[in-house]
């Protein structure tokens, strides 16, 4: 028992088998492919199926109703394969064949396509292919191919996408076709300019038959709709098709660039890791090398792989390659999403190693004095060893060694890589009425004790010399434990009644110290602060210039602005007024005012006035 | 790549042009009917060939047609030749005349 597939051919139902239903589709569409571009492509299909169904009609009968593959075998040999025909398909004049002597291809030249030569071939016959293509010698190709092999193997895989891209010549017709007629596009501006051309052509034609359509009254109304619907269908179609081919160079092109630039850096990553500021931070994210190269070869098939079959669609656009091997789309799949799994269990297992933090308290003798000076000493680093660029100048080094802003620096002393980390300092009221220096370190893990262990392994010193405290600014984390989020806050608790000196160079190691007067650390810098029990407070900032304020003006030159600074509030408004400073509240507006001063409230309506 | 089988299918074609105009000068035709007689005298070897090189003739100007509804199936296109054809076809007559005139003299004189 066998299921059976109804079908329509030029009008006549048929009872189909299902397989042989398969074939004949196939075949048919084959043959639509075949005269798809040529002039009366359609007509000649329909022609073509009238005749197939006159067959199939020939071989059913009322006691065998249904067409088998015998039968569909039977309309294929003698209709014959599409290669075998088609060539007559591409219109011509006959005016000049007329003229032409007896040549070899009857009708026109075959027009050239890009086929692998199995004939001539060294591995896959890609390079002959080509040199046919363009008229050239195949060993030119092969050499620059073998050279650009030692471009990180771009030569090898742009040989495999042209392989697995490019069919292989076999048949007569594919043979004729591969070293036919040079007319075809010789490059690929002439291409486009063909394809624009012959759009052109086509317009014009439409616009022609547009025009005697409109001026032939006999020609019924359904005929023009499905005229002008076929018209703009084709000029479409045109225009696509003329995209399709700039496109698909882009792709080729595109594609070729990006995957040498990929190529480059991940082979800048493996070898160059040294001295490869990128690598180093790779380095201290990793847990090790298996992660490193897991990572990089994850990295390079999910952006490889888009970008190999970019080339290869753009190949296929470019040189109309209709054939299609339906195991490169499926493997390509499957391959990213290989790479894409890589690149997820690196990711996983890295973020999986920042998932617990934990913080270590050190306790810090401190001998107690009145006044306490602090001061910040600059940890002594060797800038041969830093990631600091060369051509950076001397002052600029000192800046990313010595502001908060650059937070982390890698070292690298012969092979031995460290990671230098700004510490900050924060200033809070002891609850005894002891001075406690606390230095808080902090890392993550993958859980508790080994993000202690990291926290542990951060070395930071503070040295006290009488009322003198140095501050280390940078703190040290060796390669071993990798970067993970390690930092370093300096707690000083000091009792009420105490005071303590900040320096000038304390500055890039505070961290919003509170105070009773909110002023912002830079400010708080060169000066006395007495712990009281409300907080730090100055006990030598008269004279202290506030340089703090915010000031926005309007850009058209007009007086409107506001400003906000520790002496008020102005807003300068069209035709509104807002001032808060020492001496009240103020709101002056168009028709009212408002005033809160020493006097009280007072509240005019300029309006009421007025009437 | 000499390939004698390819060179005969070229020959056939060539000639198939000429085949049909002067079937069809003989009296109107559809496709099977003059695929039937090229078929007897082994100049179509695949049916195939024949429609693209109708529709070309068709709209070069040198054949017409006209739908013939069938009695056992779709409506047969009986193909006709024009004026333009028929003289198209005297002219290629002559020339066919003319070189198998040469033709067989060539391959004579080498024999």
């Amino acid at each position: 028992m066998n299921k059976t597939v109804t079908i329509n051919i030029s009008g006549i139902i048929f009872h189909i088998e299902e397989d042989a239903y398969d074939k004949l589709s196939k075949y048919l569409l084959t043959i639509k492919g075949y005269f798809s571009n040529a002039d009366g492509g359609n007509e000649i299909m329909s022609d073509i199926e009238a005749r197939i169904a006159e067959m199939l009609q020939s071989k059913t009968s009322a006691v065998k109703q249904v067409v088998l593959m015998s039968d569909v075998d039977y309309v294929m040999d003698s209709m014959g394969k599409p290669e075998e025909f088609a060539g007559d398909s591409q219109d011509t004049h006959s005016n000049e064949s007329k003229d032409a002597e007896f040549e070899y291809n009857y009708s026109e030249p075959i027009k050239r396509r890009l086929y692998r030569d199995g004939d001539s071939k060294v591995v896959g016959g890609v390079c002959s292919g080509i040199g046919h293509y363009f008229g050239f010698d195949a060993v030119w190709l092969r050499i620059a191919l073998l050279l650009l092999f030692f471009f990180a193997g771009t030569g090898f895989l742009l040989y495999l996408i042209l392989w697995i891209a490019i069919p292989e010549a076999k048949t007569t017709a594919e043979k004729l076709a591969m070293k036919g007629e040079k007319a075809d596009i010789n490059n690929i501006s002439k291409a486009v300019k063909e394809e624009t051309e012959h759009l052109k052509k086509r317009m014009e034609k439409y616009g022609k038959e547009f025009r005697d359509m409109a001026s032939n009254n006999r020609e019924i109304p359904r005929n023009v709709a499905e005229k002008t619907v076929d018209f703009i269908t084709d000029v479409l179609m045109n225009i696509g098709r003329v995209l399709l081919k700039m496109l698909g160079v882009f792709m080729v092109i595109f594609g070729v660039l990006f995957f040498l630039g990929l190529s480059g850096s991940v082979f800048g990553l493996s070898f160059l890791t040294d001295s490869n500021n990128g690598g180093e931070w790779i380095d201290l994210l990793l847990l090790d090398g298996k992660d490193f190269y897991l990572g990089l070869i994850g990295i390079t098939i999910f952006i490889g792989t888009p970008l190999i079959m970019m080339i290869y669609g753009g190949i296929k656009i470019v040189f109309k390659i209709k054939y299609t091997n339906r195991w490169v789309n499926l493997s390509a799949g499957v391959i990213w999403l290989v790479g894409f799994l890589m690149l997820l269990y690196v990711g996983i297992r890295t973020g999986g190693d920042f998932n617990k933090t934990a913080k270590v308290r050190e306790n810090v003798l401190v001998k107690p004095y009145e006044t306490l000076y602090l001061k910040m000493h600059t940890t002594p680093v060797n800038y041969e060893e830093l990631n600091v660029s060369d051509k950076e100048e001397e002052g600029e080094k000192d800046f990313r060694i010595n502001h908060r802003d650059n937070d982390y620096m890698i070292g690298n002393n012969k092979g031995v890589k460290y990671l230098l980390g700004h510490a900050q300092l924060n200033i809070i009221k002891s609850q005894t009425n002891k001075i406690e220096l606390v230095i808080v370190k902090e890392a993550k893990g993958n859980d508790k004790r080994k993000a202690t262990e990291r926290a542990k392994n951060i070395a930071y010193t503070v040295v006290q010399t009488d009322s003198l405290i140095d501050f280390d600014n940078l703190f040290k984390v060796m390669n071993a434990d990798k970067f993970r989020c390690q930092d370093i806050t300096v707690i000083l608790k000091l009792p009420v009644g105490k005071i303590v000196y900040l320096d000038k160079s304390l500055e890039n190691l505070m961290y919003d110290i509170e105070n009773v007067t909110n002023t912002y650390d830079t400010d708080m810098v060169s000066r006395r602060w007495l712990m009281t029990d409300n907080g730090l407070k100055c006990v030598d900032c008269d004279g202290l210039v506030i340089t703090e304020e915010i000031e926005i003006d309007s850009n058209d030159g007009s007086d409107e602005h506001i400003k906000i600074n520790v002496n008020g509030m102005n807003i300068n408004a069209k035709d509104t007024r807002i001032k808060v400073d020492s001496n009240g509240v103020n709101i002056n507006s168009k028709d009212s005012k408002f005033t809160i001063d020493g006097n009280g409230i007072h509240v005019d309506s300029k309006k009421k006035k007025n009437k | 790549m000499v390939n004698s089988e390819n060179t005969k299918a070229q020959m056939r074609k060539g000639v198939l042009e000429l085949c049909i105009l002067s079937i069809l000068s003989q009296g109107d035709a559809y496709p099977t009917e003059i695929i039937e007689t090229l078929k007897e005298t082994r100049l179509v070897v695949v049916e195939g060939t024949l429609y693209p090189l109708l529709t070309r003739l068709k709209n070069t100007g040198l054949l017409t047609y006209r739908w013939e509804e069938s009695t056992s199936g779709p409506p047969r296109k009986y193909y006709m030749l024009t004026e333009i054809g028929a003289t198209y076809l005297k002219e290629l007559q002559v020339s066919w005349i003319e070189l198998v005139d040469a033709v067989n003299k060539t391959i004579q004189q080498k024999s």
